[in-house]
């Protein structure tokens, strides 16, 4: 019976008769059945129920307000958990907890504490589940948080406007400087700007792939990690494709990547304001003067990627600048986001899509590389301009890791 | 620590971690939310909410089964007979038994204790009865019944491990006069110990001490509740802020006699504390002259002493650990003085 309906299905696949339908559905009438004998039965002889419970806890956003700490927690254990006492700091302290301290699988619950905190000072925060495990969270140095009020929102622009908006802009006016430049410099320009995305994209991957250990179980931060890149590297390059099969010009070809670039760039940069953000708003980021400064030097260089591979053109100046804050103006909406309402599975996802976003385009950045070096192939001076972008963007990190 | 990195951003900001720290007693399905739901400070059993802030609700003694307000009197005098040599016989059941106590709301410790109780029962007998103890291990691991005391060395339950099912008499004469204790001496000794497995023993001299108003027990001792080799909590009669949520009540001008036992696991020294008063100290009760008159003393694991005091003032007065650690995590409680 098993070989006649492998013909039957290798020599008329289009034939969708009953008897295909009913060979399709028979594994999946046997499986119910497994799942229902499994059910039913406590795991069919497999001693299912672990030794002890098995209960994970996120914490999601740590809120100080004068005399209070708010936590918000997620639960991201395969079964309830029922909060029953809190230490702060080796004390035993009340709280209050909103909607209920039985939290279900994936529910969140928000826990208050009035607890007289002291400005800059460390606290660590164990919550104790009527199992007896404990989950321990810290507040490296403990400042009001921030809410969402006018001047708040102002600083986060502004912290968005230093280090995203204006050093990608001051990038971007390099580019008449640049045009005079010859073929070699212009190669070497480019290789650079494919070792500054290179170094980029490893570093957000690392980035997302760090945040996505932490986060709960029923998330699969590494694979979602692993979708962010994959989707977004595929759709940019299927949009890619379609623009030169539609037959545009070279020149358009280039904007579009030069579009790209600037996409990818924003992304990452949306990262970096949500990371900057989040910091900022509980007071944990020592965001000094030096730090501002460095991520504008750092991200000066973004502005340069940007522009290189229109430079045989001649893009009006709206469009540069609209490149350069498509490039940079993301960082603000990333320190609204990220200082405002914090969510770790979408910072992934955000820090996933910009890695998948920069490689695609190192991937374009590469063929017109290609093209152009198909006449005059300059191996070394591509070798000396990835090591320099690459090294570019390592000794300004220096500066602010 | 504080070069944030941008990555370290994130981390602190708010996206903490979790850890699942230790593992746990199971227990079946525990008490839920709304009792749990809180008062943050009007929590406070009878006074301001002034001074600790403590645990939030309150456990179930019933369950427990026994509540540390009655513990603090509850002397065991044993089943009384004379032995043919006209010694006074006193004769104990003890057995071991696994039990789930709520050691703070909400959480369930899976103890080990004797006849179902924390501490075990206050054995108290004259000085030169003869102890008799039935000792039955109803427990799946081996125990012990280890005394403080003037014993032959095959009572002194160390080497005499008793199996599951076991039993096993210990049989002595009480000596030295004085506060003692007895715990489970079975390996591992801090595991056996800190699961709930100690008890205070009064030997009173032949001749009595002095008539007071009253006479009340504290064993000091703390639970690691996820087993790090750490004490989540620490109380006085196994309930943490039991005696801040209950306040110890007695009149001005009466006399009262603590029997003060430290069993406390895990952290070398403990300590007691009275407020705005102090008290005369007699170190193992073995001298019927103080040693010392203080508000604070020290006692590392096993030390004991017994404390006379008398209140002049009504009013209500904390005591506690002067390790004021381990008064936050539950060693506290307060003398409520009335006129």
């Amino acid at each position: 019976m098993t070989t006649r309906t492998t013909t039957t299905s290798a020599t008329s696949p289009r034939v969708l008769n009953w008897k295909t339908l009913a060979l399709f559905i028979v594994p999946i009438l046997l499986l119910l059945g497994v799942i229902a004998l499994f059910w039913f039965t406590d795991g069919a002889g497999l001693k299912v129920q672990p030794v002890v419970p098995i209960e994970h806890l996120t914490f999601e956003q740590t809120i100080l307000r004068p005399g209070e700490i708010e936590l918000h927690v997620q639960n991201t254990g395969p079964q309830e958990t029922t909060i029953a006492q809190i230490k702060i700091n080796d004390a035993i302290w009340p709280f209050t907890v909103s909607p209920s301290n039985t939290i279900p699988r994936l529910g969140r619950a928000a826990l208050t504490l009035k607890y007289a905190w002291v400005q800059a000072e460390s606290y660590e925060i164990n919550l104790f589940s009527s199992n007896s495990i404990a989950f321990t969270t810290n507040i490296a140095a403990a400042a009001t948080t921030a809410t969402a009020d006018t001047k708040t929102l102002l600083s986060f622009t502004l912290i968005g406007l230093y280090v995203g908006v204006i050093p990608v802009l001051l990038g971007i006016f390099w580019f008449p400087a640049l045009r005079r430049l010859g073929p070699r410099a212009l190669m070497f320009l480019m290789a650079i700007t494919a070792g500054l995305l290179i170094f980029l994209g490893i570093d957000a991957t690392s980035e997302a792939l760090e945040l996505a250990g932490d986060l709960g179980g029923p998330f699969q931060g590494v694979g979602l990690v692993g979708i962010g890149i994959v989707v977004t590297f595929l759709l940019l390059d299927a949009i890619s494709r379609r623009q030169v099969s539609v037959g545009r010009s070279e020149a358009a070809q280039r904007m579009t990547i030069a579009l790209m670039i600037a996409i990818g760039i924003g992304l990452h940069n949306l990262g970096e304001g949500l990371a900057i953000g989040a910091s900022f708003s509980v007071g944990a980021a020592s965001l000094g003067t030096f730090l501002v400064i460095g991520f504008i030097i750092q991200n000066i260089t973004e502005g340069l990627g940007i522009i290189v591979p229109v430079l045989k053109d001649q893009p009006s100046v709206p469009h540069l600048l609209g490149m350069g804050l498509i490039g940079g103006g993301p960082a603000i909406v990333g320190a609204w986001i990220g200082g405002l309402t914090y969510s770790q599975p979408l910072a992934v996802l955000f820090l996933a899509v910009g890695s998948g976003a920069i490689f695609e385009v190192v991937y374009e950045i590469a063929k017109l590389i290609q093209k152009d070096g198909a006449k005059h192939p300059m191996p070394l001076t591509i070798f000396s301009g990835v090591t320099t972008g690459m090294l570019m963007l390592y000794l300004t990190g220096l500066l602010i890791k | 620590m504080n070069t944030v990195t941008r990555r370290d951003f994130i981390r602190y900001g708010s996206a903490g971690v979790l850890g699942a720290a230790g593992l746990v007693s199971i227990m079946g399905s525990q008490q839920k939310s709304a009792s749990l739901l809180p008062a943050p400070t009007g929590g406070h059993g009878g006074h301001d909410g002034l001074s600790m802030p403590g645990v939030t609700g309150e456990v179930n003694h019933a369950a427990n089964g026994f509540n540390p307000t009655d513990l603090l009197t509850d002397f065991d005098y044993g089943k009384v007979s004379t032995l043919p040599n006209g010694q006074t016989l006193r004769e104990y059941d003890f057995f071991a038994v696994t039990k789930p106590i709520e050691v703070v709301p909400g959480i369930q410790f899976e103890a080990w204790t004797y006849n179902g109780r924390i501490p075990g029962p206050t054995i108290r007998v004259t000085e030169g009865d003869h102890v008799r103890i039935n000792f039955v291990n109803g427990t799946a691991h081996p125990h012990t019944i280890h005394f403080h005391g003037i014993h032959p060395g095959n009572m002194d339950g160390v080497y005499e491990v008793v199996p599951t099912g076991g039993k096993f008499t210990y049989e002595f004469d009480a000596e030295p006069f004085g506060l003692h204790l007895y715990h489970c001496h079975a390996m591992p000794l801090a595991k056996h110990i800190a699961k709930g497995l100690y008890g205070a023993f009064i030997i009173d001299p032949k001749d009595g001490r002095p008539k007071v108003d009253h006479e009340l027990v504290m064993v000091m001792s703390g639970f690691d509740i996820d087993f790090d080799g750490q004490n989540e909590f620490y109380a006085v009669n196994a309930i943490p802020f039991h005696y801040d949520k209950n306040p110890i009540k007695f009149k001005v001008g009466e006399t009262v006699r603590v029997y003060l036992v430290n069993i406390l696991e895990y952290d070398p020294i403990n300590s007691f504390h009275i407020h705005a008063n102090f008290f005369h100290y007699y170190p193992t009760g073995t001298s019927l002259t103080p040693s010392e008159y203080t508000d604070t003393i020290a006692q590392m694991q096993a030390q004991r002493g017994i404390l006379e005091f008398t209140y002049g003032y009504p009013g209500k007065y904390m005591f506690h650990a002067h390790k004021t650690e381990f008064a936050e995590l539950g060693w506290t409680g307060v003398f409520e003085v009335e006129e």
